[in-house]
């Protein structure tokens, strides 16, 4: 998948790829998964506010904070039980779709922005 | 629209795909597939703009009366005046101009499961490739009990300012009983929220007598402990927690409510009947034959029925055992829409759908607490079972928890409907 993506980094190569598994109704992988956090989080993580916007975070960022919220679980953290209910196979590609779809997005998006997250909530550390 | 080819090309394309070995791509080629939505709920809107987000090659109709959708999350903040109805009120304007989701405003009244066509009331025939019913909750009568009289606001609209209106009027001490209904019903936490919510209100316009809380469930169905505290310190003065508490009917001339242990007489009162799948789903025949069945069974890697073929039931209709909520309807409509997706593409449902659940409930009119949830699908057993360690309530009310509640809240208004 690495190899994959290098050939594939730009935007126009990517919309191309999703393009291709539209035509055979393929869904790209982890949409489903990452669907799930757009509940809070907002379609394709554009959260319309007061919470964290997820959409074009890195997906170092994204999985290395959902992996740290579900080893150390903060009874106040509600984010934290979310992150326990899942793989961190699964975390892997909800954090690798929404770094992919957040650089489609500032193009292509259909979800509007009213701003900024004012909290950055859930924090795995702090 | 609909021709007697084109059917027979579904038929025959429909019983290829059925044998799992051909995909729909030459179907395809001849017409868009066809989803018809029934219900425009946090289910259906969220269904509706899923599936024209994810593949516009897909045509998307949303049958559904009203103009908007009235919010039941939040709805308990209009009873005690501290929102407005503009704030639970949700248009279908962004499902059409933004997804393309053709919005048909009326009412379904029949299902032609054999030739996939739906009937409105206005007399229109609506054909189909793949039905989602998205109806909601439906109610058990209680005798005596006229809701226009004394409104259950278990659905949200007209009857939420009606329950103001029955909160305003309790004299000063006066007494004001509502019931829970027996599990399953729409939104575990809500019945509690709102009990605690009506004493709240009571206590700040300093006219608190009594709140009497009949529980049909022998304990708190959910946050048992944010509940308890909060019944026994915050309003402890106030409310009076009955379990095993059954409403048997209503004399509201008399303002008595009879229950299993004998007649109570009230000043004001909300009583939410026991609940089942929407009269859609009833008389589609999605309930199969056992009398005793309320929700319909669905497969949960799509929603699809198990009785009958091609019409999929989200929400708090189907009979997965998921909690009902309007978190949990946005939730199973994506793991339903990509369902579709696939399916129109000849491919199997993804075989370990995730769908989870959080929600927040105002205590007081300045704190409120969460419950969170999520479920991974058990192929072992066939259902979505609740994965451990992820089954939780706050451990007290706070006003972060009470802010959160409006970013969660917008987050899922919009996630739904725009």
């Amino acid at each position: 998948m690495k190899q994959i993506r290098k050939y594939l980094s730009g935007a126009s190569a990517l919309a191309l790829l999703m393009a291709t598994a539209a035509a055979h109704g393929a869904p790209p992988a982890g949409r489903l998964l990452a669907s799930q956090c757009a509940q809070c989080h907002g379609t394709n993580g554009q959260a319309v506010s007061g919470m964290e916007k997820l959409a074009g975070e890195s997906e170092g960022e994204i999985y290395k904070e959902l992996i740290e919220m579900k080893a150390r679980i903060k009874p106040d953290e509600i984010m934290h039980r979310q992150a326990a209910g899942y793989t961190d196979a699964q975390i892997r590609l909800i954090a690798r779709y929404f770094a992919t779809s957040g650089k489609v997005s500032t193009t292509t998006s259909t979800t509007p922005t009213t701003g900024t997250a004012s909290r950055n909530k859930s924090r795995g550390d702090d | 629209m609909f021709s007697h080819n084109r059917r027979k090309l579904l038929q025959a394309s429909g019983a290829l795909a059925a044998a799992g070995s051909v995909p729909l791509l030459a179907r395809a080629q001849v017409a868009a597939p066809r989803v018809v939505v029934i219900g425009g709920g946090f289910a259906g809107a969220t269904l509706a703009k899923y599936v024209r987000m994810w593949n516009p090659k897909i045509q998307v109709t949303l049958i559904e009366p009203n103009p908007s959708h009235v919010s039941c999350i939040l709805s308990n903040l209009v009873m005690t005046g501290a929102l407005g109805m503009n704030a639970i009120t949700l248009r279908y304007d962004t499902l059409r101009s933004k997804y393309g989701v053709s919005l048909v405003a009326d009412r379904a009244v029949g299902i032609d499961a054999v030739n996939r066509i739906v009937t409105t009331q206005n007399g229109s025939r609506i054909p189909y490739d793949k039905l989602v019913l998205a109806p909601g909750i439906d109610f058990d009568a209680v005798p005596g009990l006229d809701t226009a009289v004394l409104p259950h606001a278990w659905q949200a609209g007209p009857q939420t300012l009606a329950l103001k209106g029955q909160l305003d009027a309790v004299p000063a001490g006066g007494t004001f009983v509502m019931s829970i209904p027996p599990a399953p019903y729409r939104c575990p936490p809500g019945p509690y929220e709102r009990a605690c919510l009506l004493a709240d209100s009571l206590l700040r316009r300093r006219r608190a007598g009594r709140v009497i809380v009949l529980d049909a469930n022998n304990d708190v169905v959910a946050e048992p402990h944010t509940f308890h505290t909060a019944f026994r310190t915050t309003y402890a003065s106030v409310i009076e927690y009955r379990p095993n508490s059954v409403v048997s009917s209503v004399d509201w001339a008399n303002k008595t409510i009879h229950t299993n242990w004998g007649p109570i007489r009230a000043d004001g009162a909300n009583i939410i009947p026991p609940q089942k799948a929407g009269k859609l789903v009833v008389a589609a025949g999605l309930l199969g034959t056992n009398p005793a069945t309320r929700w319909a069974p669905v497969n949960p890697l799509s929603y699809e029925s198990t009785v009958v073929p091609h019409i999929h039931v989200i929400g708090d209709s189907q009979g997965t055992g998921q909690p009902k909520s309007g978190h949990m309807a946005n939730s199973q409509a994506k793991v339903c829409a990509d369902a579709l997706i696939r399916y129109f593409a000849g491919e199997a449902p993804d075989p370990a759908p995730m769908t989870s659940s959080a929600c927040y409930s105002p205590i007081t009119s300045k704190t409120a607490s969460w419950l969170t949830v999520v479920f991974g699908y058990d192929a072992a057993t066939g259902l979505m079972k609740p994965v451990p360690n992820t089954l939780a309530e706050a451990p007290a009310p706070s006003g972060d928890h009470y802010e959160d509640m409006f970013g969660w809240a917008n987050n899922l208004f919009a996630d739904s409907f725009s």
